[in-house]
């Protein structure tokens, strides 16, 4: 029985060392998003919902991202923040994820709760490898 | 000159000065300061019901509520109801540096005008419902310093309490458990204080005669005002917080303040008042919250909790600032001369290292800092 129970736990140190199977790109998913960056081979398209940020009210962001390798593959993992630069300081609240499918999420609970200009932070991850792609956005009273 | 053309000479006269005025008013502020002072109305704000609290907008719980806030019942020692410390001719407040209950407590006593606008109550937004602030002050040892047991028997045995209950709650407070009547009877004392609405002031007159181009109702406004309004969305960038009709963005900031309530001893702030939150019972993530779909419960599902909540407290509104001396989380200032003071001379060296790069002095001269109180004075 133990040695059942060895080979159990062999197997699944095993497999989370291995490196996850790479996923598609979801295309149909980023070409349609309004906003748009890209750097270094990376894609990231994204929409607010609302549309329009008002400042001190919640909105949500869905985000698309797409790693331009050869493989053109989803990445493994996608992180978003936001801040705003000039006064030093980040956002009162950490955005909740919704998984939609690979390379593509939701957060949830964001709020700029001041005016002026916020950087929303996107962070795709190839593995353990984090690309980040910023985007100015001004919000006003 | 005859009485007919006495009138017609006077006519062209006031014809002649309106435009003057109106040019006078539309002069002082350019495009983008018209938009923000714009922005800090109109006023009223009109506001729904709470769907975290079913007894909001409800009329027999608003009267409930209102004679449960006049009542000693609620506290231990039969010596203090919640009207004590929250006096109408006070603007709300007590009028002391720090409240006094049964005991001295750590900040000053904030006004109950337009509760319904907030987000987080208490300086250190420990609460996320006016229902769940309102029983902190019911079970604080040294305010009303009561528990949910004696509360229950006390309203059990006052007949007329007793009776609003049943009215409001179609059962006897026997017939609930001691937290449930405790929660019952927050929420009542909520549907009160959220008909707390403060009126229209003399700014919302000068915003609304601003814009309808209105030059007799601008030319109403005092010139120091405008000369503060202007301040006030300029160079001071006081409504980078202090925005929107109810002039507050209704989240915190340090702005170096001390928070040492006494020595060796230190006010946590926002830091403490997250870690209160998540740890409540009372939230609207919990078992109290009216709203089924937890709608209302989104601020408190994502709020993060950072080394930079540390000394930082909530951005109070501005409505009605005149009648609520003295100022800050600690009372600590007793004038709005002395707060306009601080943020002219702000001390930079007390603010957190990794803090907010926002605030800076504002080297305001006497006449700035006059006309900045004398706008503060409108609100």
């Amino acid at each position: 029985m133990q040695r059942y129970l060895s080979a159990a736990v062999l197997c699944a140190g095993l497999a989370a060392a291995s490196p996850a199977l790479a996923e598609s790109c979801p295309d149909g998913a980023l070409a349609a998003m309004p906003e748009r960056m890209t750097a270094d081979g990376t894609t990231v398209a994204y929409k607010t919902t609302p549309a329009r940020i008002a400042v001190g009210k919640p909105f949500s962001i869905e985000v698309v991202a797409c790693l331009h390798g050869a493989d053109r593959t989803a990445p493994s993992k996608i992180r978003v923040d936001a801040g705003m630069p000039a006064h030093g300081h980040g956002m009162n609240y950490t955005p909740g994820e919704r998984r939609i499918g690979p390379g593509h999420a939701a957060f949830d609970g964001m709020v700029f709760h001041m005016p002026g200009t916020w950087q929303i932070v996107v962070d795709v991850y190839d593995g353990d490898t984090r690309q980040r792609l910023t985007r100015d956005v001004s919000v006003r009273r | 000159m005859t009485g007919r053309r006495s009138v017609q000479a006077l006519l062209l006269a006031v014809a002649i000065a309106i435009p003057a005025c109106t040019a006078q008013s539309a002069d002082m502020f350019d495009e983008d300061e018209i938009a923000l002072i714009l922005s800090h109305g109109p006023w009223p704000v009109e506001t729904a019901p709470d769907p975290s609290n079913r007894l909001s907008g409800k009329p027999a719980a608003i009267a409930y509520g209102g004679m449960l806030f006049e009542s000693v019942e609620l506290s231990t020692d039969r010596q203090r109801s919640c009207a004590t410390c929250h006096q109408e001719a006070l603007g709300f407040t007590d009028g002391n540096p720090r409240g006094f209950g049964i005991a001295q407590v750590d900040r000053n006593t904030p006004p109950l005008f337009n509760m319904r606008l907030n987000r987080w109550f208490g300086w250190d937004g420990k609460s996320d419902s006016l229902w769940a602030h309102s029983i902190t002050p019911i079970l604080d040892a040294r305010e009303m310093a009561m528990t949910p047991a004696v509360l229950k028997t006390r309203i059990n045995d006052t007949p007329a309490l007793a009776r609003g209950y049943r009215q409001v709650f179609d059962a006897p407070p026997a017939m609930h458990d001691a937290e449930t009547v405790l929660v019952n009877l927050a929420k009542a004392l909520a549907a009160f204080q959220e008909t707390i609405v403060s009126g229209r002031s003399s700014f919302d007159r000068f915003r609304d005669a601003l814009a309808a181009d209105d030059a007799k109702g601008m030319a109403a406004y005092p010139d120091a005002a405008k000369r503060g309004l202007k301040l006030f969305v300029g160079k001071g960038r006081c409504d980078l917080c202090h925005f929107g009709p109810n002039f507050t963005n209704g989240e915190f900031h340090d702005i170096g303040l001390p928070h040492f309530p006494e020595p060796g001893r230190v006010d946590k702030g926002r830091y403490g008042g997250i870690q209160i939150l998540r740890e409540s019972r009372f939230n609207l993530l919990g078992p109290y919250n009216d709203d089924g779909l937890r709608a209302t419960a989104g601020f408190t599902r994502y709020v993060r909790l950072t080394p930079k909540n540390w000394g930082e407290f909530r951005v109070p509104s501005l409505r009605n600032v005149a009648r609520t001396a003295p100022y800050m989380h600690d009372g600590s200032k007793a004038t709005l001369a002395d707060v306009v003071d601080h943020y002219s001379d702000i001390p930079e060296d007390r603010l957190h290292q990794d803090g907010e790069k926002l605030l800076r002095p504002l080297k305001l001269s006497d006449a700035e800092k006059a006309d900045l109180v004398a706008f503060l004075r409108t609100l």
